[in-house]
């Protein structure tokens, strides 16, 4: 499948803010988890990846939290919650 | 339970764990609250409810063959978790507190216990909220003599096992009940009560105190945000239970004003705060934090509030003192010992008001709020194949985060992108089985010869030169050099990130030829040192790009002598490799740039 505009933006976004010093958007396979196995983030990623979806686009994670990290499970996720949720 | 209950124990409650407090409640009091989840609302778990897990609890115990008295509890659900906690003690048997439910922390271990709980381990009876609820039968016989024993990492890079007695853990217990009791206010916790400062504040304490925590940890701030709202409309009040990691990542976004009301206290313990964030927490939350400083080993030493100033205030029953060396030394009723003096790691001021940190003298760090034994690390990593020597260190990176410098034999060496990638997830998954995910290495540098200074040392400056791209985004990845026959050769690697990588999104990033002409320039001024005015008249050819990730060798060789259209003067002699070919190749002629403007 082709990645779209804002999953390409979003991979930027991932990159530059948790500071994947070795990896390119190209090693970001949509369908692959970011955590642990995949990309290999961890939960300091995950609050970090959460102030900047709320900086660049005004997205408020729900309060079900749980719920609300099913949606950083990978990039195509994380591209949906933003085109549901963005502010800005 | 009504205002008006609250309001009855506004004063001080406290039972030690040697009075066994779990017995003495009434069964219809709180114990704990469910927090809502999806359209489920909120409720309440009873103290009745809860021993009946005791009883589950208890049964299970019976039913598991144990040749000892000594079980590894692992159970990440807080009212299993202290359920399972008393049941154990009313056996006068002991518990064994892994660190986390890594598999080789289990399997690694040295002392006898069956392990218990939503461990690592394949569990035979599934999640233990399914073991059927039965009444508790209290025993007449004694409590153990260890009440926990819990694991951290020493200072030798092994895992080191510290027992705590009832005793030690009473008189942490009561002195915390005296500076800041409870008062039946719900105990939100976000940290793990596998952990000496969780097991106290969390679990132990409410126990001690008769009042309810959270029946789940708070991991998020959403959460946290949801709970406050809720506690509000039922006029309960939050004691927050937290660390560094969560308080400093609170979000701006989120309205705090309309619910901080219902938070009380804010402790925080597991590394200092930043200044900043406490002052960004005491902003948003309207509360100021707690912090505890402590150890698995110590038990809590000193509090401070930072907007009160920076220094820390030993607990009540714990004497601190320095030596020559800075070294901070401890008589504590928390420690095992407790009429003697005890050195300890960390480096102390002492101060008009109290004692400043200064750091520790061994190589114990905290990620993520977890302590890291980096020499277990470094030894971690040498055993891995192809590689020959690690090291590692934090970086003040985003909180804290790990560099890894590797020595990788010449087969297991990374030429490429790809090949890094694969390098770092091997690496990775090796020791994921040992390590939890914030602590494993985020940066690495694969070097073929050790990097040092010319003391032979892997010196700051060294240190600073291999993670120098993080900063720079213009530099090379810069991975060791040595001088041969008058040559230099200087590992190098063009950094995915690299501002010079052209059309860095697009599927042809490569590296301009003139950014590694610049690069070599650097490198040859530093190395001959070249007078800074000098530039060069470049004879040279570009066979081929590099690409981003490319590792390569820049060979130079510097001659004084040559001469060129007749004018004396010196050169440079470069040629760049790497895997794939020959990426430059030529001669720079060496001018003065005075000479130049001429």
């Amino acid at each position: 499948m082709a990645t779209t505009a804002l999953e390409h933006e979003l991979k930027e976004m991932i990159i530059e803010t948790l500071e994947l010093e070795d990896v390119t958007p190209d090693d970001i396979d949509p369908e692959e988890p970011l955590f642990v196995d995949g990309l290999g983030l961890d939960s300091i990623d995950a609050l970090e990846l959460g102030l900047a979806l709320q900086k660049r686009y005004g997205i408020t994670l729900e309060s079900e939290a749980e719920s609300s990290r099913q949606h950083f499970a990978n990039l195509r996720s994380l591209a949906a919650l933003v085109e549901s949720r963005r502010q800005k | 339970m009504t205002q008006q209950d609250t309001t009855k124990r506004g004063r001080m409650t406290f039972r030690e764990l040697t009075a066994r407090p779990w017995r003495h409640r009434p069964l219809s009091e709180d114990f704990a609250w469910l927090p809502p989840e999806g359209d489920t609302p909120a409720r309440w778990f009873s103290v009745g409810e809860w021993h009946e897990r005791i009883g589950a609890w208890q049964q299970h115990l019976l039913d598991t063959p144990n040749d000892g008295d000594s079980w590894w509890l692992f159970e990440p659900d807080p009212i299993e978790f202290s359920a399972a906690l008393v049941a154990i003690w009313e056996r006068g048997d002991r518990v064994i507190l892994p660190a986390d439910s890594q598999p080789e922390t289990l399997s690694d271990r040295r002392d006898a216990g069956v392990v218990l709980g939503s461990s690592g381990l394949p569990p035979e009876e599934g999640p233990s909220t399914r073991l059927p609820s039965r009444p508790p039968r209290w025993s007449s016989g004694p409590l153990p003599t260890v009440a926990v024993s819990l694991y951290t990492s020493g200072s030798s890079g092994d895992p080191q096992r510290i027992d705590k007695r009832f005793d030690q853990l009473d008189a942490e217990l009561a002195t915390q009940a005296s500076l800041w009791p409870l008062l039946g206010q719900l105990v939100v916790s976000q940290v793990s009560h596998q952990h000496i400062y969780g097991l106290l504040f969390s679990i132990l304490r409410p126990l001690c105190e008769a009042s309810p925590f959270s029946a789940q940890p708070c991991r998020y701030p959403e959460t946290l945000h949801t709970w406050l709202r809720c506690c509000k409309t039922e006029g309960r009040r939050i004691v927050l239970v937290s660390a560094p990691p969560a308080l400093s990542r609170l979000p701006e976004a989120l309205d705090w004003q309309p619910e901080r009301a219902a938070l009380e206290t804010i402790y925080s313990s597991g590394a200092p705060l930043s200044k900043d964030a406490s002052d960004q927490v005491f902003e948003r939350l309207g509360k100021p934090v707690h912090e505890i400083y402590g150890s698995s080993e110590t038990g809590g030493i000193a509090w401070r509030v930072q907007q009160r100033g920076s220094a820390w205030t030993a607990l009540p029953g714990v004497e601190v003192r320095h030596d020559e060396e800075s070294r901070l030394w401890l008589r504590s009723s928390h420690l095992e010992t407790s009429n003697q003096w005890q050195r300890q790691a960390d480096l102390i001021a002492l101060t008009d008001d109290g004692f400043e940190l200064l750091g520790r003298a061994d190589r114990i760090v905290k990620i993520g709020g977890k302590r890291l034994s980096l020499t277990a690390m470094d030894r971690a990593l040498a055993t891995l194949p192809g590689v020959e020597r690690a090291t590692t260190w934090t970086l003040q990176r985003r909180d804290l985060r790990l560099a890894a410098v590797i020595q990788l034999s010449p087969d297991a060496m990374p030429h490429d992108h790809r090949q890094h990638r694969e390098t770092v997830k091997r690496l990775r998954r090796a020791l994921a089985a040992r390590f939890e995910t914030p602590a494993l290495p985020r940066y690495w540098r694969f070097v073929d010869h050790w990097p040092t200074n010319t003391q032979g040392k892997l010196s700051a400056e060294i240190r600073q030169r291999l993670f120098q791209d993080l900063d720079d985004r213009r530099a090379p990845r810069w991975l060791g050099e040595y001088a041969e026959e008058g040559a230099w050769q200087v590992s190098l690697e063009v950094p995915e990130r690299c501002a010079y990588v052209d059309g860095h999104f697009d599927d042809h990033a490569v590296l301009p030829g003139v950014t590694l002409v610049h690069w070599t320039m650097q490198q040859a001024r530093r190395l001959f040192a070249l007078k800074a005015d000098f530039t060069g008249l470049e004879r040279l050819r570009f066979p081929q790009p590099l690409l981003p990730g490319d590792r390569f060798e820049l060979t130079l060789r510097h001659r004084q002598d040559a001469s060129h259209h007749g004018e004396a003067g010196a050169s440079l002699r470069i040629d760049c490799d790497s895997r794939r070919g020959k990426h430059v190749s030529g001669r720079i002629a060496l001018t003065a740039r005075q000479e130049l403007k001429r």
